[in-house]
């Protein structure tokens, strides 16, 4: 008999706090800015207020189908089509997560620390990472998540910190920046950076219980908001508006301008080990839920034997766009304002129809 | 062909001598034939389940005995210790009715060909037949198989056959005839073939009867004092004095009045005979009786307890384990003190029957685990096993993983300490070695001073030691992704220094730390390999000459010594020997990754390490425990120390009987009466 995998609280929070704090490493404290100007760091407060009105309704929803994942309740609400359509969707979610993330990611270290090297050799490490991880499967990936998460953590408030010398309270006025309704209107879509948090429905048969789920998706929540707005804050501070819109890469522009006397002075590059690291991990982790999806809506026996197969696709699918100038495009046109409404919003329709069909889902739960 | 040709034979053999498993290893009397084939009967199956008297010899507690060998293996936990033991040692066999049955069944042996024993030779190896093909040699002896036995695959083929014979040759029950033992012993070890079996035939006068009785023993495993005045002298000397004989049957008198030493067991079976006497026990057959009285009087020469030799520290116990069993369990229990300290006696290896003994707190230890552990030690199907090294590779859960997943230890106090927390130790014969498992990351950076020293103190050791590791592991691949792709961070003046020391030397960065950490590892195997005191020394001076040369030669950077002598000595702040050579293999490929990607490379590197090394399970326990999975009481001493008073709690991942280990209040002497407080 295969073991049950299981794990705890601690293991959920550091893997989806890394998946869903990736964007952080990448473009988003330059988008906060795009969008709220010198109110940037507003949007991160809001956006995590607005998921946790989300999450409160699907984790109210979510209480009479303890231990079942999202596909298992799609299967309950619409049947087998409904756990098809719904597997499918959240497949094509993950992939377009992961191959937007890996080319980002791959361009990003090119420019940073690979000039010369070409963009698929660099992506190969990514991607040996992403095979390693989805083969050994989700047990060690979110053990190790535990154990690498919190230094990537400790190594970001390092660089935020770290320029604290070179804050000016200054760049934070007009303290609305472009007005409310960019904050509140043009920033609802934003929440979209939350929408990692759909592995959490996927991960409810590994947490076992209702209340590990709801403690393990406030907590990301709330500890990702703190990222999110001190990484914008801090950002903020050191660039003023005009420059901090231009910067491709924030977070490593802040380690940039890092000095402590005269021997360390450019330090930037121990960045790339954070950055790489915690790359590596939510791609592997998003690589596996593709792969598990997969199985899992079409009942099939192995996969492992799928890794291959999936490989190729993303690879392929991530050297699609000509540069790094249409994944970024692709990032804020469709990643960040549309993604909210799969990961969001769709769970709560499943679970409101599979609450409806079963008018007593602990019963059919126990007959189940 | 092989295979009906091997059925044909079968057949045959089958056909003609009805038992074809018998006759190819085992020499069989006329007279035994017939009982073997199934015409006489077998023997006095009545003495066998007689019960009688239940003495257990030696140790009436029925402890396990000295020589490990004893048969009181309370396999459960929850079993008193010393209860009677299952095998039965003396299970009525020396009661006077039994005695006459005896009597009568060998009286019927030498009258009646019909009600022989059944008694199976080994086939003595003769200088000449080790030149032979040991089945041919046993077929010829045997007279039973006319079929030539050239063909070698059969030979093969029929090597587990012999095996099983042999086997159940060597659990045949031992003769009441005297010249059938003797004869049963000298083919069983070859005498006179081999020069170090002894075997003392004499009388034992009892009464107005002489009974011819003889001792087998291995020259050079056993004491001959303790044999000379304990066993000979009591049963050739006094023997003859006027003794009044409560006693009626004699092996009851052998037992209890003239055998005065204090570990005597009988045992009933050709195969425990043996392996009493392999492990220095000496056997004495005394005509008439169906047991023999093994005493364990083992005496071989052996090292004594010194200083441990891979783990010194400045501040502890300065014992270490030695080759001896029961010296290693004596140094454990005498630190534990404690009566559920269990050693279950167990026996690796088919032919080697090595002894080895399952170590763990019965109140302490979790049962699936100590259930675990004893499962695999049992089910090891081998031949033989000579170290506990050897034996660690056979119980650890992955055998690629450079880590290791058991840890190794001469250190008693340290077992101990592990064994208070709920672990389980394996220690084996004839290694210093103890095995305690399982182990985790953190138990590998652990050294037994962290505890010993104050506080403070083992926590710098402790930070020290995570330096090595670092170090150790990563520091030349980082030496070559910083020279080759992040020049940038290096400081403009060290960067300056780097390239002026670099510029007359004509390798790449990477082929240069290449040359020398292969030096290194040169100088290190040869400086362990060369004998005596000279081996450090020209270590050193290796090093010393063959670094200055390098770099006098412009082949090497200085630099690059500093980075690889550092790496070194590193590796050898690491406390677990393993652990350190699993770093020293991995390191190459982080100078591969780091020459072939910079950063990005290692940090692939360190990814795919840390998955490897999450999947790891060290008996069902995660090997990243407590840190991945993260479990309760991570901090109290698993990255770095508490307080010894705050350490509360044993690990949490080691589900153990009982969980504090302390007091929340360990130091009652910090609570006062109320009003008595000065401030």
């Amino acid at each position: 008999m295969k073991a049950k995998i299981t794990f705890g609280i601690w293991e959920a929070i550091m893997m989806l706090l890394n998946t869903i704090c990736v964007p952080l490493l990448l473009g988003f404290p330059r988008l906060m800015i795009e969008t709220g100007g010198t109110a940037g760091w507003i949007i991160p407060i809001y956006i995590t207020v607005l998921a946790v009105l989300f999450f409160t309704v699907i984790q109210r929803l979510y209480r009479n189908f303890e231990g079942k994942d999202i596909i298992d309740i799609a299967e309950i609400a619409l049947g087998r089509i409904g756990r098809i359509v719904t597997g499918i969707l959240l497949m094509l979610y993950i992939v377009f997560l992961v191959t937007i993330t890996l080319r980002e990611f791959t361009e990003d270290m090119k420019v940073i620390a690979l000039i010369n090297s070409p963009i698929s050799f660099v992506m190969m490490f990514f991607i040996a990472a992403m095979v390693f991880g989805c083969y050994f499967g989700i047990e060690p990936l979110v053990r190790f998540s535990s154990v690498i998460v919190p230094i990537i953590a400790l190594g970001f408030l390092f660089i935020v910190f770290g320029v604290a010398g070179n804050y000016d309270i200054n760049h934070l006025f007009p303290i609305l920046g472009n007005g409310p309704r960019a904050i509140f209107i043009d920033g609802f879509f934003l929440v979209s950076y939350f929408s990692p948090l759909v592995l959490l429905y996927l991960i409810a048969p590994f947490v076992r219980t209702h209340k590990i789920m709801k403690i393990t998706g406030y907590t990301t929540i709330l500890l990702s908001s703190i990222f999110f707005t001190l990484g914008t804050l801090c950002y903020l501070l050191v660039y003023p508006y005009p420059i901090s819109i231009e910067n491709f890469l924030p977070i490593y522009q802040l380690a940039r301008v890092m000095e402590y006397g005269r021997f360390f002075q450019r330090i930037e590059s121990v960045f790339v080990l954070i950055w790489a690291a915690s790359a590596m991990s939510m791609l592997s982790i998003g690589f596996y839920f593709v792969v598990y999806i997969f199985r899992k809506t079409f009942e099939l026996d192995y996969r492992r034997p799928m890794i291959w197969s999936f490989i190729i696709i993303i690879f392929t699918l991530s050297l699609f766009p000509p540069n790094l100038m249409t994944v970024l495009e692709l990032d804020k046109m469709y990643y960040s304002k549309v993604t909210w409404i799969i990961s969001l919003c769709y769970p709560i329709l499943i679970l409101l129809i599979a609450r409806l069909r079963s008018r007593n889902p602990e019963k059919e739960a126990k007959t189940r | 062909m092989s295979v009906l040709s091997k059925v044909g034979k079968r057949i045959l053999r089958t056909l003609i001598f009805h038992e074809p498993t018998l006759e190819k290893t085992y020499i069989l009397e006329e007279s035994e034939k017939q009982d073997v084939f199934g015409e006489g009967p077998k023997t006095d199956s009545k003495n066998k389940t007689d019960p009688g008297d239940n003495t257990n010899q030696g140790s009436k507690a029925g402890t396990a005995d000295k020589t490990g060998q004893g048969k009181a293996n309370n396999t459960d936990p929850g079993k008193k210790p010393g209860s009677v033991n299952e095998t039965g040692e003396g299970n009525g066999r020396g009661s006077e009715k039994n005695r006459e049955e005896n009597d009568n069944s060998k009286q019927n042996e030498e009258g009646s060909p019909g009600k022989v024993r059944k008694i199976l030779k080994p086939i003595p190896v003769g200088v000449d037949d080790l030149s032979k093909d040991g089945n041919d040699s046993g077929k010829n002896k045997g007279g039973q198989n006319g079929e030539d036995s050239k063909n070698k695959k059969e030979t093969q083929n029929e090597d587990s056959q012999n095996e099983e014979d042999s086997q159940s040759e060597e659990e045949s029950e031992i003769s009441t005839d005297i010249k059938e033992n003797l004869e049963y012993m000298k083919n069983a070890y070859s005498i006179p073939l081999s020069g170090d079996v002894v075997i003392r035939e004499f009388d034992i006068t009892i009464g107005e009867k002489n009974i011819e009785a003889f001792v087998i023993f291995i020259d050079g495993l056993i004491d001959s004092t303790v044999l000379n005045h304990f066993v000979l002298e009591p049963l050739m000397l006094l023997s003859n004095l006027d003794i009044k004989y409560v006693q009626k049957d004699i092996k009851t008198i052998i037992l209890k009045q003239l055998l005065p030493y204090n570990q005597v067991k009988t045992v009933s079976f050709y195969k425990e005979v043996l392996e009493n006497v392999n492990f220095g026990s000496c056997a004495l057959f005394v005509d008439g009786l169906n047991v023999v009285f093994t005493a364990d009087v083992k005496g071989w020469e052996h090292r004594g307890v010194e200083r441990p030799n891979t783990e010194l520290v400045i501040r502890g116990p300065q014992e270490g384990f030695n080759e001896v069993l029961r010296a290693n369990t004596a140094l454990i229990r005498k630190i534990v003190l404690n009566e559920n300290l269990i050693v279950e006696n167990l026996k690796v290896g088919r032919r080697s029957r090595t002894p080895c003994a399952l170590l763990y707190i019965r109140d302490i230890a979790n049962k699936t685990l100590v259930d675990e552990v004893r499962r695999r030690i049992k089910s090891l199907d081998i031949d033989s096993i000579t170290d506990s090294g050897e034996l660690e590779q056979f119980l650890e859960d992955n055998t690629f993983l450079p880590a290791p997943q058991i840890l190794a230890t001469e250190r008693p106090d340290r077992v101990a300490s592990m064994l208070e927390e709920g672990k389980v130790a394996i220690v084996m014969q004839g290694s210093p070695f103890v095995l305690v498992m399982p182990t985790t990351i953190s138990t590998l950076v652990q050294s037994p001073e962290d505890t010993y020293m104050r506080f403070p103190g083992g926590n710098l050791f402790r930070i020290v030691r995570f330096l090595g590791i670092f170090v150790a592991l990563l520091l030349p691949g980082l030496y070559v992704a910083i020279t080759n792709y992040h020049q940038e961070m290096i400081p403009t003046d060290l960067v300056l220094a780097i390239s002026a020391a670099r510029e007359r030397v004509p390798f790449p960065s990477v082929l240069e730390i290449l040359i020398m950490e292969i030096s290194f590892e040169l100088i290190r195997e040869a400086g362990i390999r060369i004998p005596g005191p000279i081996g450090p020394t020209l270590g050193i001076i290796g090093a010393l000459i063959l670094g200055q040369a390098a770099v006098a030669a412009n082949i090497v950077s200085p630099i690059l010594i500093i980075v690889v002598a550092v790496t070194g000595i590193g590796s050898f702040a690491i406390p677990n020997f393993s652990l350190a050579l699993s770093l020293r293999i991995v390191r190459f490929a982080y100078i591969a990754l780091g020459a072939v990607a910079g950063f990005l490379g290692i940090t692939t590197g360190i990814f795919i390490q840390g998955i490897i090394y999450a999947k790891a399970k060290s008996f069902g326990v995660p090997f990243l425990t407590p840190f991945g999975p993260k479990t309760a009481g991570a901090a109290q001493d698993d990255f770095l120390n508490l307080p010894i008073w705050k350490r509360e709690e044993r690990p949490d991942y080691l589900n153990t009987g009982k969980r504090r280990k302390q007091d929340s209040i360990s130091r009652k002497w910090i609570v006062r009466e109320k009003g008595s407080d000065e401030s």
